[in-house]
């Protein structure tokens, strides 16, 4: 009974917590978010999750074309990702297979607006701290502390000077670290072009395109409730996720975390199913099976919003 | 004010800095409402328990309308025990009666859950509660393609650029070989 009581005064409280953040606070937000978009930048980076560690190179060249960006995992096989303002390609050496994703407009990849950064605070306590070093930067220290349990705190340490991210934490409800990201060697400033050049032979690779269009998928008798406050659906398309068969895929953000919900009929598929909850870092997998189909919820948010996510999925048979 | 309420929080204040904070907490809600937020994020960071946010209120609310009780005894005043069901649904009227009832059958899946699971875990093994909490499964091969298509609408690559992206094409050879 006290418990219930303790939760419910959470809850409520949770709810009515107001939304308020430093202005100072939103204005590194955006300025962030800004150093992504007009910077250039080499840097080694390491990704921690799970006691694991991979380090990996990021190059990034700002131009008129809205930049070249490339990724490179120097642990283990050689995989890359190359990205433009309106294609991802991801290079697998391991299975010899290039993945394009290809975008018609901008829009379709979502970005952190102005107006999103106030409403994070809704959902978020965003508070500004010290100054702490990390990679011989001086590094301003913001925390986003969700406002419930539905998603994931960041805390987060931003260049004074440029606003470029050097480092990057997730924590969960127990404040412990879910994934990090931290920069241990960077430079801001020219890059050259042949960095952003893809370094393998790819050529007979096989090329297996995203082929994204738009999708309704209610109009198929789908149905998705999120029921996560602040949750708001931002696509529907349907999409090729290998060369098998399309697969329907909704996505849900609050601003920051995003959670997407893909559905695709069992019949076709060539691999067997795990049912369950899997995990890296701090995004969650929940797959389950409706009415012969194959559900599965990747977000980066904690294990029970995903899952409660993909236990809404209903199918009903359209009239 | 704000960075004194947060040095004073922190116990970095000497003894002749102490009394503008003070005042201001005790004449300033804003000043309040910074010392309970500013202790909600240490709570957040530090793994306690997060139960600082607005609580303060509806707790000292609460405690207001309890009868008082100048000596208790033990078994005779205890009013009848309620039926089961009947808690959720009183405790509901007073606030927002769907999320509430929502929030609270949602509350147990989370503490039974399994929280973030290491890749390379096995599968958990199949007990009563399986319907509740779901197994824990590797990420397979197929798995990193739905991670690489979800990534692309992550709001997360505004603020890290490419760098989430590693996590779709990470311990690839882990994820074959458990």
């Amino acid at each position: 009974m006290t418990r219930a009581i303790g939760a419910v005064l959470l809850c409520v409280a949770a709810g009515l917590a107001q939304a308020q953040a430093a202005p100072e606070a939103l204005d590194w937000l955006r300025k962030i978010h800004q150093a992504t978009e007009k910077l250039s930048y080499t840097g080694i980076f390491v990704y921690q999750q799970a006691g694991r560690t991979e380090t990996s190179r990021i190059s990034r060249l700002a131009d008129a074309d809205g930049g070249v960006e490339k990724l490179e995992v120097l642990d283990g096989p050689p995989r890359e990702i190359l990205r433009t303002r309106d294609e991802i390609r991801c290079y697998l050496p391991e299975r010899q297979i290039v993945k394009v994703d290809r975008r018609r407009n901008q829009r379709d990849f979502p970005a952190l607006l102005p107006e999103q950064v106030n409403a994070l605070a809704e959902h978020y306590s965003i508070t500004k701290h010290d100054v702490q070093r990390i990679a011989g930067y001086d590094c301003q220290v913001l925390v986003l502390a969700p406002r419930d349990n539905l998603r994931y705190g960041y805390q987060l340490w931003a260049d004074l000077r440029t606003g470029m991210l050097l480092k990057a934490r997730a924590f969960d409800a127990n404040g412990q670290t879910v994934e990090q990201f931290t920069f241990t060697q960077l430079e801001i400033g020219s890059v050259p072009r042949e960095r952003l050049r893809p370094l393998r032979a790819a050529r007979n690779w096989r090329v297996e395109q995203a082929g994204v269009a738009p999708a309704d998928l209610a109009r198929s008798g789908w149905k998705v409730s999120p029921h996560l406050p602040g949750f708001r659906k931002i696509v529907e398309i349907r999409r090729m996720l290998s060369d098998t068969q399309p697969v329907g895929q909704v996505v849900y953000s609050d601003g920051l975390a995003a959670v997407s919900v893909f559905i695709e009929p069992i019949a076709g598929r060539t691999e067997t199913a795990r049912l369950g909850l899997a995990s890296m870092g701090a995004v969650n997998v929940y797959t389950r099976e409706v009415a012969d189909h194959l559900v599965t919820v990747v977000g980066e948010t904690p294990a029970a919003s995903v899952q409660r996510i993909g236990d809404t999925v209903e199918y009903h048979r359209p009239q | 004010m704000k960075s004194q309420i947060s040095a004073l929080m922190d116990g970095e204040l000497d003894a002749h800095e102490l009394h503008e904070p003070l005042a201001a907490l005790r004449d300033d809600e804003g000043a309040r409402e910074s010392w309970r937020t500013y202790h909600l994020i240490s709570d957040a960071l530090q793994g306690r328990a997060l139960l600082s946010a607005d609580c303060l209120h509806r707790v000292v609310a609460r405690l207001a309308q309890e009868p008082i009780l100048v000596a208790p005894h033990p078994s005779a005043v205890r009013p009848p025990e309620r039926a089961p069901w009947f808690v959720p649904s009183a405790l509901a009227a007073g606030v927002a009666a769907v999320a509430l009832v929502g929030w609270l059958a949602f509350a147990p899946q989370q503490g039974a859950g399994p929280g973030p699971t290491p890749l390379a875990q096995a599968p958990a093994a199949p007990t009563i509660e399986a319907a509740k909490a779901p197994a824990s499964v590797p990420l397979t091969t197929a798995s990193r393609d739905y991670l690489l298509a979800h990534q692309a609408f992550s709001s997360r690559n505004s603020l890290l650029g490419l760098a989430p992206y590693v996590r779709s094409v990470s311990d690839d050879a882990a994820a074959r070989k458990p």
